[in-house]
């Protein structure tokens, strides 16, 4: 596929690894942020390839993972009732809530639907004028521009039987709170190229000013990652804090503005709350009043749930970047992708589940080798 | 959600005033929500697609510059490769480069 595969070639990437290699002349901590980021330098083993000269710290990139318990016990209420058809993402499935996930409803008799699109959950509205609609609309700001446009198509078509219920998270305040954070070993960081995409780039540079931190703007293939890498690296050997931009091809300096624009008419910024690392202020987007009637939360009377986390998921201390996916105790024992503990195990941008599929294809292809 | 991929605009069509298009990724063919990106897409354009929208459009004269600087550097690296191991074995440490 063109535009994709010239940034896999293995030539450029070994080129790539002796150069970062070359330059290092000492172990740096490294943050990617994005969790597509990090299931591309799990699966390539670029993280084993750089030892010794560069570690990669897992960032809280994966939205699914990082929406709060309470936020998908609220998404399997409102899917349990009748009349109600609840569409989400794919990976959404198998989320576990507190005693239950989405598959289970869908067993148990609830009309759970996996779409692509938030606009395929619109057109569902308009095939069944009967039926409640509600699409779960998790992410970061990647998707925030296809949530809003889903809500603002919604009332300019008049659709009166679709809602959303949000979960809509944005990055910067997620990095400074890394940042802030006691015990912080980080030094720079490979911002979301998608998220970038959309928002353009001018928010990290008062961040990579405050903090003294490289803040490099990266693409998903490994040729992507590790010339990112080598950009950050060279940064720190010169001493500079700069926000540069690897995924020229897919980011401009504004970001795509009519993309932001809907966002800003539809949502407002909110405090929310990060799963494993607390509430953080303004870091989360909300239904603006004037679009209250798609507000699912408010539909469906779930606003005041709140749930405790259980204790042998370990995904807070992954998603901060405090542990590696294998350090959990649970770790391929009690959790699986099959009955995982929490998101991480589950969603296709979960660290957990890059490390466990790593793990399950090393063992495959050991026992293709065995004598 | 981070996974998005670039796909060539096929078509471009209003859909009671939404902008969309058929996007072609590689052989696959998909409708996809163009209005974001409306201003800068014709037919024969990239755009990077996310959950059924074009997040934003592929610079192709961008990318065919990343690609010439890092085959440029993959080759530098591949002919000091070629001159270090062509150098005579005469224990002339200095010789080369």
């Amino acid at each position: 596929m063109k535009y994709l595969e010239e940034y896999r070639d293995a030539e450029i990437a070994k080129s790539l690894i002796t150069r970062i290699r070359a330059r290092a002349t000492r172990r740096w901590a490294l943050m990617e942020v994005c969790g597509g980021q990090t299931h591309t330098i799990v699966r390539q083993g670029l993280d084993e390839l750089l030892e010794g000269a560069v570690e990669m710290i897992h960032g809280p990139g994966c939205p699914v993972c990082v929406t709060p318990l309470e936020q998908i016990d609220k998404a399997l209420a409102i899917a349990a009732r009748p009349g109600v058809i609840f569409t989400s993402f794919g990976d959404m499935l198998r989320v576990p809530g507190s005693h239950s996930d989405l598959q289970q409803v869908r067993a148990r008799g609830g009309d759970v639907r996996v779409v692509y699109s938030p606009l395929d959950a619109l057109a569902l509205a308009q095939h069944h004028p009967d039926k409640e609609v509600v699409f779960f609309a998790v992410g970061f700001e990647t998707t925030a521009p296809a949530n809003a446009m889903a809500v603002w198509r919604a009332r300019d078509l008049n659709v009166k039987n679709f809602s959303v219920l949000v979960s809509h998270v944005t990055v910067p305040p997620a990095v400074t709170a890394i940042l802030d954070a006691p015990g912080n070993r980080v030094q720079g960081f490979l911002a979301a190229g998608h998220v970038c995409a959309v928002m353009g780039w001018e928010e990290y540079v008062p961040i990579a000013a405050r903090y003294g931190v490289p803040i490099v703007v990266t693409g998903f293939e490994p040729v992507d990652i590790l010339e990112g890498i080598a950009m950050a690296v060279a940064q720190l050997e010169d001493g500079r804090h700069e926000v540069e931009n690897q995924y020229a091809r897919s980011v401009h300096r504004q970001g795509t503005p009519a993309a932001r624009a809907r966002v800003q008419q539809v949502f407002e910024m909110t405090d929310r709350k990060w799963r494993g690392i607390g509430e953080i202020p303004m870091s989360g987007l909300r239904l603006r009043e004037e679009f209250s009637a798609y507000d699912a939360e408010r539909l469906f009377g779930v606003a005041d749930l709140s749930v405790t986390e259980p204790e042998a998921c370990k995904a807070g201390e992954v998603l901060t970047g405090r542990i590696k996916p294998r350090q959990c105790p649970s770790f391929g024992t009690q959790c699986t992708p099959e009955r995982p503990l929490g998101a991480p195990m589950v969603s296709t941008e979960g660290a957990c589940s890059a490390y466990y599929s790593l793990v399950k294809h090393r063992a495959a292809e050991q026992a293709m080798v065995a004598p | 959600m981070c996974l998005a991929i670039p796909g060539r605009v096929l078509s471009v069509r209003d859909d009671a005033g939404l902008t969309m298009g058929v996007v072609d990724f590689g052989g696959v063919r998909r409708d996809v929500c163009l209005q974001y990106v409306a201003d800068e897409v014709a037919v024969g354009a990239y755009v990077i697609v996310h959950v059924g929208f074009a997040i934003s459009t592929l610079d192709e004269e961008e990318a065919r510059r990343t690609l010439e600087v890092l085959r440029e550097m993959h080759l530098l690296d591949e002919l000091d490769a070629m001159t270090a191991s062509a150098e005579p074995p005469s224990g002339d440490a200095g010789s080369g480069r």
